[in-house]
C-alpha cells in the first residue's frame, strides 16, 4: 500500500543505506584529509587493508544468508597461514622454493576448506547450533596454530618470490607513483573483487544460490522442497573456508611471516560487522555481496579516519560500535515492511 | 451485562478500506458468529475490538458508554480478551505459569507460586481440562492449549471473549468438547465471538452469526433460522454451485502407488495400501492418527520400514503451508520453481514463464509475481504451494489438509483442481480432518487410528458417522 512519495525515499533509503552511508563517510573522509585521502595512493592502500578482512566478509555473507555465523573465521585463518607457512619453509629448505610455493598455496587453501567442512559437519551432523559449533573452533584453531609455532613468529624462508604476491599487480601507468616504483593494483586487490563478482553470481545465477537463500529463510520448507540442507549448509562453510584461505595466503605474503597469535584475530567479527553494515539479515534469508563490499570499505574508512583523528585509541571501539548500530537501524526498515 | 458494539466503524490502512461503516452489537450471554472469505474484513475487526489497533472513523462502545482502547492490556482490562488462531502460549513454561503470564501474583516482591498454581487449578477444572497446572505447556496437545488460553481468559476475569478459527485443527470429538465448554461460557452471562471458516460450526454453535464481504457488513441470521450452503452464498455474494464437483472414474487400472508394511517407528504400524491411476484416495481420522507421519514416510521424509513402490514421483503437499509448504519470504515466482530448479545455473526468464503459467491455469490471484508469497491470501497461497509441487511432474500427488485457513471460494477452486488432475491420470491422495470433503471428493476412503488402518470405505460406504466409527475404533472395522 502505497501512499504518497514520503515513503518511498525511506525505502529507497533503506534498501540502499550501505551505499549512501559509503559515499557520505567518503566524502566526510576527504574533507578531513584535503590533499591526502583522495590521493590514489592512500585510496589503494586502504582497500589493500582490508582486503583479508574482505575475503572473510565475501563468504560469511553466504554463510549468513545460508542461516549460519562463523566464529571460527579468523583463528582458521591463523591456522591455515601457519601450516602453508610451514610447508613453504620446508621445501625452501630443501632448496626446492618454487615447489614449495605451489604446496604453500595448496596447504593454506586445502586447511581452509577442511575446516570450513569440519565446522558444517558438526552443525548439520552433530546437530550442533552454528554459534557454538564455531565459538569451540574459534579457541581449537588459534591454540593449534599456536601450539605448532609455541606462539612465535614464523619468518619466511623465501626472501623474494613468496612475498611478490601480494606487492607486485598490474601498474596503472598515468597514475603519481610513490618513490620509484610504478603505481599497482595489487593480485590480492584484484582477486578480491573477482572473488567477489564470482560469488554475487553464484548467490544470484544459480540453483545453489537459490537454495542458500530458501534454507537461510525457512530451512524446513526448503527441507520438505527436496532440498539437501546439510549438504548446502555444509557448502556455505567450505566455500567461506576457501575464502579463509586465499585470505591467509594474502596475508602471509604481505608480510612474509605468519604469528599465530595475532594473524586474523577478531577478523570474524570485522566481517560479521560489514555483513550486517551491508544490510544482510543475521537470521538468514537476505544478503548481497556487494553490499558486503561496501560493508567491507565502510568500515575501512572508518577506522582510517579514527586513526587519523586523534582519537585516542583506547575511544575508538566506542565510535565503531556507534557507527556499526546507527547503520543497522538505518536498514530495519526492509524487515519490519 | 457486557454489551459491545461496534458503531460505524471503519478502518483504513492508508487508502484501502479494510471495514467500512459496520455497526455490530454483541449481548452478553450470546455466541456471536462472525463468517466472511479471507479478506472480508474479519481480522481487522477483532484487532479493532481487541484494542490492537484503533478505528479510522466510529467508535466502540461497552454497555453504552464509548469505549477508547489504548492497547491490548486496556482491552484486558475492560475484560476483553483475544484468543488467536496461532495461540500465543509459552512452551517452556508450565501452565500455571502461562495463565499467570504477564500478571503473576507477588509476595513481598517475589513470585506466589502457590497462589498462581491455587488459580491455574481452579480454572483448569472450570474448563473441564484433565492436566495439570504443573504441566509443561510443550508437552500439551494443541486442543489442551485452547484449554489453557481459554483458562487464561477466564482468570483474567474476561467478559468478551474472541475466538478466531479455534477448531481449526481440531478433531470431531475436540472441537464437540470445546463447543460445549463455550456455551457454558455462555450460559453464564460471557460473550462470545466467534470466527471460523468452518460455517457447519458456526451454525451448530452459534445463536446469531454476522456475515461481512469486502469489508462491509452483509447480514446479521439467527443461527437456527440459516444453514451453512446459505451462510457461504452470502459471504460470496453469489449463488454457489454444488460444491464439489462430480466424481469422474478413470478408466486406467493399473497401480500408480504400492505401499506394504509401511512403518514409521511409535506413528505408523504395517500400512498397507494401493491407490490407482487418477483414483482420488483419502486418509480419514483423527488429528494425532499418524496420516501426516504415514505421508511424509511415503514422500521420502521420513525414516521409514517396508516398502514404497511408486510408477514416479510422489510430491507431498504439507498441512502446515506457513511452516514447511512455503518459503514466506521467498517471492511467488521463487516458490513455484523451487522444488524443480535447473541443473546448475537459473533461468530467470524461464522462471517467470513457468510461474506465469501456472498463475494463469490455476487462477491464482497475485498482484505482484515478484511480490513476497506472505502477502496473499492462504487459498492463494495454497495454490502456490500445489503449483510448486505439480511443476516437478509427479505421478502421485499427496494434499495434506489441502483446503486448511481457506476460504469458501477458493476452497471449491481447489476441489476442482483435485478432480481435474485426477481426471488427466494424476493420482491424488487427500488427507482431511473435514469430513464432508473426504465424502465429497474421494473414490475410497482408508481410515488410520492410532497409526494402523481401521477400515477402507468406497462410493457409498463413505458416510460421516462410518468415518466416526472407524476412526473411533468403535465396533470392529469395515472392509480393510
Amino acid at each position: 500500500m502505497k501512499t504518497g512519495t514520503k515513503p518511498d525515499l525511506r525505502a529507497l533509503i533503506a534498501g540502499n543505506g550501505v551505499l549512501i552511508a559509503f559515499v557520505l563517510m567518503f566524502i566526510v573522509s576527504a574533507a578531513m584529509q584535503p590533499g591526502v585521502f583522495l590521493r590514489p595512493e592512500n585510496l589503494r592502500n586502504l582497500v589493500n587493508q582490508n582486503v583479508p578482512v574482505g575475503f572473510l566478509a565475501i563468504g560469511m555473507t553466504l554463510v549468513i544468508i545460508a542461516g549460519g555465523i562463523d566464529l571460527a573465521a579468523g583463528s582458521l585463518l591463523a591456522l591455515a597461514a601457519v601450516l602453508s607457512m610451514l610447508a613453504l619453509n620446508h621445501f625452501v629448505g630443501l632448496q626446492q622454493e618454487s615447489l614449495g610455493i605451489l604446496i604453500a598455496v595448496g596447504t593454506g587453501l586445502a586447511v581452509g576448506v577442511l575446516g570450513g567442512l569440519l565446522n558444517g559437519f558438526i552443525i548439520t551432523k552433530g546437530k550442533v547450533t552454528p554459534f557454538i559449533a564455531t565459538l569451540c573452533g574459534l579457541l581449537a584453531y588459534r591454540s593449534t596454530a599456536n601450539g605448532l609455532t609455541k606462539a612465535s613468529e614464523l619468518r619466511s624462508l623465501s626472501p623474494d618470490v613468496w612475498p611478490s604476491f601480494a606487492k607486485s599487480g598490474v601498474p596503472i601507468p598515468f597514475l603519481p607513483a610513490a618513490g620509484n616504483q610504478p603505481f599497482t593494483i595489487t593480485w590480492p586487490m584484484i582477486l578480491f573483487f573477482v572473488v567477489a563478482g564470482a560469488f554475487s553470481v553464484l548467490l544470484g545465477r544459480t540453483k545453489f544460490g537459490r537454495h542458500c537463500i530458501a534454507v537461510g529463510s525457512n530451512e524446513v520448507a526448503a527441507r520438505y522442497s527436496g532440498i539437501n540442507t546439510a549438504q548446502v549448509r555444509i557448502a556455505t562453510y567450505a566455500l567461506l573456508g576457501l575464502c579463509i584461505g586465499i585470505a591467509a595466503v594474502s596475508q602471509s605474503s604481505r608480510f612474509n611471516s605468519v604469528s599465530s597469535a595475532q594473524m586474523g584475530q577478531y577478523y570474524e567479527l570485522d566481517a560479521i560487522a560489514a555483513v550486517v553494515i551491508g544490510g544482510a539479515r543475521l537470521s538468514g534469508g537476505y544478503g548481497k555481496i556487494w553490499s558486503t563490499v561496501l560493508g567491507v570499505l565502510l568500515l575501512g574508512i572508518i577506522t582510517n579516519m579514527l586513526q587519523t583523528s586523534g582519537i585516542s585509541d583506547y575511544w575508538q571501539g566506542v565510535v565503531k560500535g556507534v557507527i556499526i548500530l546507527l547503520a543497522v537501524l538505518v536498514q530495519r526498515d526492509k524487515d519490519t515492511a | 451485562m457486557p454489551t459491545l458494539e461496534t458503531v460505524q466503524l471503519t478502518r483504513r490502512y492508508g487508502e484501502f478500506t479494510a471495514l467500512r461503516d459496520i455497526s455490530l452489537r454483541f449481548t452478553a450471554g450470546e455466541i456471536h458468529g462472525i463468517a466472511g472469505e479471507n479478506g472480508a474484513g474479519k481480522s481487522t475487526l477483532m484487532k479493532v475490538l481487541s484494542g490492537v489497533l484503533p478505528p479510522s472513523e466510529g467508535q466502540l462502545s461497552l454497555d453504552g458508554a464509548a469505549l477508547r482502547l489504548s492497547g491490548v492490556r486496556d482491552a484486558l482490562a475492560h475484560g476483553i480478551v483475544m484468543i488467536h488462531q496461532e495461540l500465543n502460549l509459552v512452551d517452556d513454561l508450565t501452565v500455571a505459569e502461562n495463565i499467570a503470564l504477564g500478571f503473576e501474583p507477588l509476595q513481598n516482591g517475589f513470585l506466589n507460586r502457590r497462589q498462581m498454581a491455587e488459580e491455574a487449578e481452579a480454572r483448569l477444572r472450570q474448563v473441564g481440562a484433565k492436566f495439570s497446572a504443573a504441566t509443561p505447556v510443550g508437552s500439551l496437545s494443541i486442543a489442551e492449549k485452547q484449554l489453557v488460553e481459554i483458562a487464561k481468559a477466564l482468570s483474567r476475569d474476561a467478559q468478551v471473549l474472541i475466538m478466531d478459527e479455534p477448531t481449526a485443527v481440531l478433531s470431531q470429538t475436540e472441537t464437540d468438547a470445546l463447543h460445549g465448554l463455550v456455551r457454558e461460557l455462555a450460559a453464564s452471562g460471557k460473550t462470545v465471538l466467534y470466527i471460523s471458516h468452518k460455517l457447519g460450526d458456526l451454525v451448530q454453535t452459534c445463536d446469531r452469526i454476522s456475515v461481512l464481504r469486502d469489508g462491509e457488513f452483509v447480514k446479521t441470521v439467527l443461527a437456527s433460522e440459516t444453514n451453512p450452503a446459505q451462510i457461504a452464498e452470502m459471504m460470496v455474494g453469489r449463488p454457489l454451485e454444488d460444491i464439489y464437483p462430480p466424481k469422474q472414474f478413470s478408466t486406467e487400472t493399473g497401480a500408480a502407488l504400492e505401499v506394504s508394511a509401511l512403518g514409521v517407528p511409535g506413528r505408523v504400524h504395517d500400512v498397507s495400501f494401493s491407490a490407482r491411476k487418477g483414483e482420488v484416495l483419502g486418509f480419514g481420522g483423527l488429528i494425532g492418527a499418524g496420516r501426516t507421519e504415514m505421508a511424509e514416510a511415503i514422500a521420502g521424509l521420513r525414516r521409514r520400514t517396508g516398502t514404497v513402490r511408486a510408477t514416479g514421483k510422489v510430491a507431498y503437499v504439507s498441512e502446515d503451508r506457513k511452516g514447511r509448504g512455503l518459503v514466506l519470504d521467498m517471492t511467488v515466482t521463487e516458490n513455484i520453481t523451487l522444488a524443480s530448479l535447473a541443473k546448475f545455473w537459473l533461468n530467470q526468464r524461464q522462471e517467470a514463464g513457468t510461474a506465469a503459467e501456472w498463475v494463469e491455469k490455476m487462477g491464482i490471484r497475485a498482484g505482484n509475481l515478484n511480490g513476497a508469497v506472505r502477502a496473499l491470501s492462504g487459498g492463494n497461497q495454497q495454490k502456490v504451494a500445489i503449483a510448486k509441487w505439480l511443476e516437478t511432474k509427479p505421478d502421485v500427488l499427496i494434499l495434506d489438509e489441502p483446503t486448511r485457513g481457506v476460504d469458501v471460494g477458493a476452497k471449491r477452486e481447489i476441489y476442482r483442481l483435485i478432480a481435474d488432475l485426477a481426471a488427466q491420470g494424476l493420482t491424488c491422495i487427500v488427507i482431511s480432518s473435514e469430513m464432508p470433503e473426504l465424502i465429497g471428493l474421494c473414490h475410497r476412503v482408508l481410515i488410520l487410528r492410532e497409526g494402523v488402518v481401521t477400515g477402507e470405505l468406497s462410493g457409498a460406504e463413505i458416510t460421516e458417522s462410518e468415518m466416526m466409527r472407524l476412526g473411533l475404533g468403535i465396533g470392529t472395522g469395515g472392509k480393510g
